[in-house]
């Protein structure tokens, strides 16, 4: 029995730690730990809803269009609003954005450094590796030689930088598997990734002003109205985008398969999921949503999302109090932070631990599109089935249930996304040919309650508020993160990663890069996960809007 | 899993696209297949790298660590927005960028340790980029990383470096946390280091995101020319934080003008006038955002149609004095305006532009004219900061003001009676308000919204009608039409 720990874990966002027990080289334990805590929720109390979304965004910055648009969701929810069909789709649009932005960031430049060596591609022969790209059927943008000599001049200077550290030689120097010229066209592709999230990003920023943190969604809408020539940058940008994503992310996935194949057998973890939905359709619910909303419980069995059913335990964190309740967040929250210290055995995180009808769940891209497999949204089913038909294993939607899995489904997400914002821009220009031009709507009025149900791009969002004479009350937050990083629940089940975790092969305790791989493949935001949910003064809803019933 | 099975439906899939099972094995090497790397011949340069020292001090790139303490990771993503230079440019061609928790390729204790051989061997030779917060809650256990506090690793960092940037608002001086809500206990650096005696060189880059082009900026500086950048009294560069967002703005010509947008929604937002009258923090808040844009000079926060929420206020040596706490509420007019040390009340500004220049204070060209619209205003009776500082209040509340109405004609209004207008004003738009509440319990909220629309409409109309000289004559003309408004609806 050994003790093998990643404190910090990079290429995340925040602060995680993960100390596992492995035996006979496999994880047979595993704590997860957030290790910050800030206290959003209580920073957002006496303020008004329109302030909530600007301040809310700052839990993360890389998905805070989605706090944004959940905070504001709820804010509409509690001041009576429906927002206006033109706000609707800039607000589809915005999100779009901020998905692709984190989708494509996340896959090359956090989660490929685990499986992608660019030391080794000085080796390669530049030649071969764009025959290879071509083979691959992925794109070939990049000058690889012209890349090779500048990773060459790089390494000539002997300083590491960013690869300061790095794990390449981990597992006795067979933790990185691929050959030199898929490593280099993977490293183009890092690169170029760099280039197109950057692009993405520039979409937000043209709706939003800037991004992250974007300014102009608010309860009642948005504050960008469009010009003509915002209009053709947002269509040129948009189809410049698409073009990268298509012809490029979803092959680089296949190629990395064969080498790493045995990252399908394992991190599936509870295979329980969770799914808001996200990207509103004209019709407001949330099941029809362009990712519809839905729970999926043992086996796979679908739900429909019950507001009622989310609670949250805090026995195992750094909160008061120490009993083993299970509490709704919305009803009856009364935790207050207290650190006493890092003991796997008692407590040791500041995340706490959120349960669905008691049990814990998965959250993610992963959870979208198994919601939305099941749910028969067509571009989807079509996607998974023709990328198992890829991999040999026609049918079997279990082999995305794993590290590798869930690595690689979110590249259709990512496809589905950037073909939807095309859809979008079309939609937005019809309306606008139309005559539409309403952006904004005022609230009804100035005292109530909502839930905004959203998905960040790590998964299912959940902004909670109580609104009186224009003053919040009480806000709650659920994120995606917490779900993941949950530690042990009430009845003692560890939480979602760390189930992951356990069975994963170690073959080198100082680098166990699977466990790591096994970490990215959630994309965890742990700054986002770890907050409060209620003031010390023990204030507490009363009622909250039923979200999906409010007309 | 039958991995034979995914092996060969993957070669089917080569073969499709016209590639052999061979062709493939050979593009690859048949490397991964046979044999692992550590067999493979490797070229010097490749081996000369692997053989680097951590932390090397010789070379032609800058040794930098990049922390992240409490932090959204927001100034990071604004990095990796860069382009001239991209971010690939600036970690490969520029800074050894040695510790960065979102863009290294180590993790764990190998990170730790790149981190801790570059203290040493780069010792007054690197420079510390900052990110976040720093947390002094539960003796700093409010933030842990590998087992240590977040304060003691910032410390240590902090403590042997040629500069430290405090990148973003967080870092300058706590942010969104410095909220006395929390009780994280947040403080920036600078604050931090005094306390502890430390006394190597801070430069503050506030905002929220802080923007890359600023970061990069001072990189400039120290990189290429091994100076630190020429700071103001808060150790923020000067030539960025020296200007108000309201002096480059290009919605400025419509503020000079008297447009203002009164409501989202409305015709007046459609014609991109000035978001002042919105809460636009523009005149008060220092940073040089209009010039500098963000996203790849793509558009600002002003250009996409949201008022400035001043992200760039930060007190270094006050965490209490943070932009969430002196700009909230965000969206209505903050009851006295600040430009520089200059405050003003917005109904009197148009005047006091007139007034300053008559004897001879010219602030950055300041003017506007006289509006009467401008009453329209939403605004705070008291400032939310005033209420919680009453020993730094920012707003005036002892000065007389000067009104000057639309007709050019001006009135002296003392102190105390102007207070009285501001509470009687305050109740107008509470007012109103209220009673779009109720009309919309009666009639639902589209006819509510008409019906106040209306009444505020009718109101003004009358007064601009009434051609009303006082203050008095503007209150009580809005005060009858509200109420009629009221007495309609019962």
């Amino acid at each position: 029995m050994t003790r093998s720990t990643i404190d910090p874990v990079t290429r995340i966002e925040g602060h995680l730690r993960i100390e596992m027990e492995v035996e006979n080289g496999v994880v047979a334990d595993a704590w997860v730990s957030g290790g910050c805590f800030r206290g959003m929720e209580l920073v957002l109390e006496d303020r008004t809803p329109e302030d909530a979304a600007m301040i809310a965004q700052r839990i993360c910055g890389v998905c805070p269009v989605s706090h944004a648009q959940s905070s504001s969701i709820a804010g509409e929810k509690a001041l009576g609003i429906t927002i206006s069909n033109n706000a609707r789709i800039i607000r589809n649009l915005l999100e779009g954005a901020q998905f692709l932005h984190s989708h494509i960031l996340w896959f090359y430049n956090l989660a490929a450094p685990d499986y992608v060596n660019p030391i080794n591609a000085l080796k390669a022969s530049a030649a071969d590796a764009h025959d290879l790209a071509v083979a691959a059927g992925t794109s070939t943008n990049t000058d690889l030689k012209a890349l090779q000599e500048r990773l060459t001049k790089f390494a000539n200077n002997g300083q590491l930088s960013i690869f300061s550290g790095n794990w390449f030689d981990s597992e006795g120097g067979e933790g990185y598997q691929l050959p030199p010229e898929l490593d280099l066209v993977c490293t183009a592709h890092y690169l170029e990734a760099l280039t197109m999230q950057a692009k993405a990003s520039e979409i937000a920023g043209l709706l939003g002003g800037k991004m992250p943190h974007i300014m102009t969604v608010v309860p009642g809408g948005t504050m960008f109205v469009p010009t003509e020539e915002k209009l053709d940058d947002l269509w040129a940008l948009v189809n410049e985008l698409y073009d990268w994503v298509a012809s490029t992310m979803v092959q680089d996935t296949v190629a990395l398969v064969p080498f790493y194949k045995d990252a399908l057998e394992w991190g599936g973890g509870c295979k329980r999921y969770v799914a808001w939905g996200v990207f509103e359709d004209a019709s407001f619910e949330m099941n029809n949503r362009y990712l519809p909303a839905g729970v999926l419980k043992d086996g796979l069995v679908l739900e429909d999302v019950n507001e009622d059913l989310i609670k949250e335990y805090t026995g195992h964190s750094w909160y008061e109090p120490d009993d083993m309740e299970l509490r709704n967040p919305r009803d009856e929250g009364i935790t207050k932070p207290l650190y006493t210290e890092y003991d796997v055995n008692d407590r040791y995180s500041w995340c706490k631990s959120p349960s669905y009808d008691g049990q814990c769940m998965e959250a993610g891209g992963l959870s979208r599109l198994l919601v939305a497999y099941k749910r028969g949204v067509p571009f989807v089913v079509e996607q998974i089935d023709g990328l198992l038909d890829t991999l040999g294993v026609p049918g079997r939607i279990d082999v995305l249930q794993s590290t590798l899995g869930r690595t690689g489904a979110r590249q259709i997400e990512t496809l589905y996304v950037a073909s939807l914002m095309k859809e979008w821009v079309a939609e937005l220009i019809e309306a606008l040919k139309g005559g539409d031009t309403e952006y904004f709507r005022e609230p009804a009025r100035d005292s109530g309650d909502g839930t905004g149900f959203w998905e960040a791009p790590r998964g299912a969002l959940y902004h909670t508020e109580h609104v009186s004479g224009g003053r919040i009350t009480g806000y709650q937050i659920i994120i995606p993160t917490t779900w993941n990083i949950a530690p042990r629940g009430h009845n003692g089940e560890p939480g979602p990663m760390e189930q992951s975790l356990i069975g994963v092969p170690v073959g080198d305790v100082e680098k166990p890069i699977n466990a790591l791989r096994t970490v990215h493949s959630f994309d965890p935001c742990t700054a986002c996960a770890v907050h409060i949910s209620e003031p010390s003064t023990g204030k507490h809803f009363e009622t909250v809007t039923n979200p999906w019933g409010v007309k | 899993m039958d991995e034979k099975v995914l092996t060969s439906q993957f070669e089917d899939l080569l073969a499709s696209r016209g590639v052999t099972r061979r062709g493939f094995l050979q593009l690859c090497g048949t490397i991964a297949a046979a044999t692992g790397l550590a067999h493979v011949t490797v070229p010097d340069v490749a081996h000369a790298l692997e053989e680097s020292v951590i932390g090397a001090a010789e070379g032609n790139l800058f040794p930098v660590i990049w922390i992240e303490g409490a932090s959204c990771t927001g100034c990071t993503e604004a990095f990796a927005q860069i382009d001239q230079p991209d971010p690939a440019t600036v970690v490969l061609e520029m800074i050894s960028c040695n510790y960065n928790e979102t863009l290294s390729f180590a993790a764990g204790h190998s990170m730790e340790e790149a981190k801790a051989q570059t203290i040493k061997q780069c010792a007054g030779k690197y420079v510390l980029v900052y990110e976040g917060a720093l947390l002094e809650g539960w003796d700093g256990w409010a933030l842990r990383v590998a087992e240590e506090t977040g304060v003691n690793a910032f410390l240590e960092a902090a403590e042997s470096a040629f500069g430290v940037v405090a990148l973003g608002s967080c870092a300058v001086n706590g942010g969104w946390m410095g909220s006395k809500k929390t009780p994280a206990g947040a403080i920036g650096c600078q604050a931090l280091m005094a306390k502890h005696g430390i006394e190597t060189p801070v430069t503050n880059i506030p905002g929220c995101p802080a923007n890359p082009e600023w970061l990069v900026a001072v990189l400039v500086d120290v990189v290429m020319m091994g100076i630190l950048p020429e700071l103001n009294i808060d150790n923020k560069p000067s030539l960025i934080f020296e200007q108000a967002v309201h002096e480059n703005c290009q919605r400025r010509g419509h503020f000079e003008n008297g447009e203002f947008v009164y409501k989202f929604g409305s015709e007046e937002e459609k014609k991109g006038f000035c978001l002042y009258a919105m809460g636009c923090r523009g005149p008060q808040t220092k940073a040089n955002c209009g010039i500098v844009r963000y996203n790849h000079r793509r558009s600002w926060c002003i250009e996409a149609g949201s008022p400035c929420i001043g992200c760039c206020e930060a007190n270094p040596l006050d965490a209490s004095h943070n932009w969430v706490d002196v700009n909230a509420p965000f969206h209505e007019r903050h009851r006295d305006l600040r430009i520089g040390n200059w405050v003003v009340q917005p109904r009197t500004i148009g005047l006091a532009a007139v007034a300053l220049t008559a004897i001879g204070v010219i602030i950055h060209g300041f003017g506007m004219k006289a509006s009467g619209r401008l009453e329209d205003i939403r605004f705070e009776k008291q400032r939310e900061w005033d209420a919680k500082h009453p020993d730094s209040a920012i707003g005036d509340y002892t000065a007389d003001r000067i009104i000057i109405h639309a007709d050019g004609t001006e009135e002296v209004v003392p102190a105390d009676v102007f207070e009285k207008m501001q509470d009687a004003e305050y109740e107008q738009s509470m007012k109103k308000i209220g009673a779009a509440a109720a009309s919309a319990v009666a009639t639902g909220s589209a006819t509510a919204q008409d019906a106040v629309e209306t009444a505020e409409e009718t109101a003004r109309t009358s007064i601009d009608d009434a051609e009303a000289k006082t203050a008095e004559d503007v209150e009580n003309a809005i005060e009858e039409e509200i109420d009629e408004t009221k007495g309609g609806q019962e």
